[in-house]
């Protein structure tokens, strides 16, 4: 597969705007196992209504699954996978990720473009930190205008303030680095594309101790993706600190004439990040 | 040559008879370690023993007393090694779950990781106290991780220097409360109590030599494997190393570093000498030839099918399921901590 891949490497805006120092960058730890009775407390009724409003929710009706490991041996590095089956024909309007007990619940909203595709299993996958063990949710938004939702809940702590990095005086190094591939169907009759996206980038939540100031290292995470093939809309994404350190996404987008994706990423210092891939076929 | 004190040691008997007969006069006021069968003998009596067993090609492993039960072993003249178990952190095993070890010179001693309560560290600290009278001069912590570093305020009173990689004070300090809150959690609140993060006083670049009397450790900064702080110890004595948990042995390795740079650092240990090597989590010690060959076997698998993985397009869902899997049957541990080591080689090797 990945023999037919594309790829580009971009490198980034000058970096002096970094909120820390490469070789001090002290990551760390701090939160952990959830009090008890913060565990116990349903926060979806809430969060559901500041997303949705009143709207009506399709609960675990198969239009989207949600893989998630039942314990996560990482909670810093969580995998998650939402998957749309084929047998759901409507296009797709949006999705939103859900960890109901992060600081920020709300992981990443993606608005779908005419170049999401149909016509196969369309999927997104990420990794993500886990504060406490948590309800994860997919809400999908299908044309029709209604909600659909998949949920899981995993027992996992201690993610978002969790090291970055193992070592944290590499934990710089190549920041920036974007690498988008793409993988075409393994059968030539299916219209669904798949692509990978991986930022060398912190993603920094501003839970992490920095040692050497006492204080905590600023936040600075992606908060922006727009994913584009052959200048069509795949998706606008807008994401919040709970993605993982090295953001890595997985995402499925419909086939096109040159199937060349062009990835462009904001964090927010502002700082830019853009790829394309190579266009496919040559 | 070490110690003037005649220390009273116990060895495995397995002939209740002839222990008898040998049975040396007994001190009353110290409990006999509750791990084996343990003969009481002199000094003299142990050294005659350790000369006819000096011919053997085989490691010696002696149990020693130890005033609280905590058995220790005498590895070499003057090393001492605890084996800790392998099990997860619990109110019952109080940390006890890493090996820690003690060298005594004719001046003063030197701890080797303190295991991972305050409680534990105590025990370490009786069983020091049941073979020496010297001062603990050193405390050297071998990296940040709770299981050999939560015992060091049982050594406090003896003020002694606390040793460390210089960047063990970074790598245990930002992590220090999720540390202590999870092991607050799996140990319950009696093994808990007392556990201190103390960091290092001594922080050691490149290398350092202890001198503890006729004998001296010289301690070495290794680069990111295990963790980013992993220090190795010789004693240059008896040609002791102690490569802490740059060697796990039975007890499946924990990836906290670095898998390109633990499996390289272990190509460069390979070329080392010693007569023998003490493990972080395994046996009292081990002949380095043999000893480091399962560990990279298992480090190695995991990084080639992660590696393929990563070629053939597949996911870290689908390598922690996969990867590395043909080991599970070699460790102890293996569900526990598996998947985490495959997660972090899939990161790290993903950005090749």
């Amino acid at each position: 597969m990945l023999s037919n891949s594309k790829r580009t490497v971009a490198m980034p805006l000058p970096l002096n705007s970094l909120g820390y120092a490469a070789s001090a960058a002290g990551l760390a730890a701090l939160l952990l196992l959830a009090p008890a009775a913060r565990a116990e407390e349903d926060v979806w009724p809430t969060l559901k209504t500041q997303a949705f409003g009143d709207r009506a929710i399709q609960a675990e009706d198969g239009m989207v699954v949600l893989d998630a490991p039942l314990t996560a041996e990482d909670a810093a590095l969580v995998p998650l996978t939402v998957r749309v089956p084929p047998q759901v024909a409507q296009k797709l309007k949006s999705l939103t990720i859900f960890i109901d007990k992060n600081p920020d619940p709300k992981v990443a909203t993606l608005h779908f473009g005419p170049a999401a595709g149909k016509g196969g299993e369309r999927s997104f996958s990420t990794r993500v930190r886990i504060d406490s063990f948590s309800h994860v949710r997919a809400v999908l938004e299908t044309e029709d205008g209604v909600l659909h939702m998949a949920s899981k809940f995993v027992q996992a702590a201690g993610g978002c303030g969790a090291m970055n990095a193992k070592d944290p005086d590499t934990e710089n190094e190549g920041l920036g680095k974007l690498l988008v591939k793409t993988f075409p169907p393994a059968l030539d009759a299916n219209p669904i594309w798949s692509a990978q996206v991986m930022l060398k980038h912190p993603n920094s939540n501003g839970m992490q101790r920095d040692i050497d100031t006492g204080g905590y290292i600023p936040a600075r995470f992606v908060k922006q993706m727009v994913v584009k093939r052959d200048g069509e809309l795949v998706f606008d994404m807008e994401s919040t600190f709970s993605i993982s350190t090295n953001p890595n996404f997985r995402f499925t987008f419909g086939r096109g004439s040159d199937n060349s994706l062009d990835v462009a990423i904001t964090d927010t210092d502002g700082t830019k990040f853009d790829a394309k891939s190579v266009p496919s076929g040559s | 040559m070490y110690r003037k004190r005649q220390a009273r040691l116990s060895v495995p008997c397995h002939n209740f008879a002839a222990c008898a007969a040998r049975m040396a006069p007994m001190s009353d006021d110290k409990p006999r370690a509750l791990c084996c069968v343990p003969c009481e003998i002199s000094r003299q009596q142990f050294l005659r023993a350790a000369l006819a067993l000096a011919a053997s090609p085989l490691l010696r492993f002696l149990p020693a007393q130890a005033a609280e039960g905590l058995e220790v072993s005498e590895v070499a003249p003057g090393v001492f090694v605890h084996q800790g178990r392998y099990e997860l952190q619990s109110p019952e095993n109080r940390g006890d779950m890493a090996n820690a070890s003690f060298v005594v010179g004719t001046d003063s001693v030197a701890v080797i990781d303190t295991l991972g309560s305050a409680v534990a560290g105590r025990e370490l600290r009786a069983a020091i106290r049941a073979v020496t009278d010297k001062p603990i001069r050193y405390v050297i912590n071998t990296h940040m991780h709770p299981d050999h570093v939560f015992g060091n305020a049982a050594f406090k009173e003896d003020n002694p220097t606390f040793v460390g990689h210089y960047k063990l004070a970074r790598g245990l300090g930002s992590r220090a409360e999720r540390y202590l809150a999870i092991n607050k959690t799996m140990l319950g609140d009696a093994a808990f109590d007392g556990i201190e993060v103390i960091l290092p006083t001594l922080a050691v670049e490149n290398s350092t030599t202890l001198d503890l009397g006729g004998r001296s450790l010289v301690l070495e900064t290794q680069r990111t494997a295990h963790t980013d702080n992993d220090l190795t110890i010789t004693d240059t004595a008896t040609d002791t190393l102690f490569l802490s948990d740059l060697l796990f042995s039975v007890h499946v390795p924990t990836l906290d570093g670095s898998i390109k740079g633990w499996l390289a650092l272990l190509d460069d240990l390979a070329q080392k000498k010693a007569a023998r090597v003490v493990p972080g989590h395994g046996p009292h010690a081990m002949e380095l030839t043999q000893a480091l060959a399962p560990e990279h076997r298992y480090l190695a698998s995991i990084a080639a099918d992660v590696r393929q993985l990563i070629k053939d397009g597949k996911t870290l869902e689908d390598a922690i399921k996969t990867a590395g899997f043909s080991e599970r049957d070699a460790w102890k541990l293996f569900d526990h901590y598996h998947v985490r080591n495959v997660t972090a080689a899939f990161a790290e090797l993903e950005w090749e």
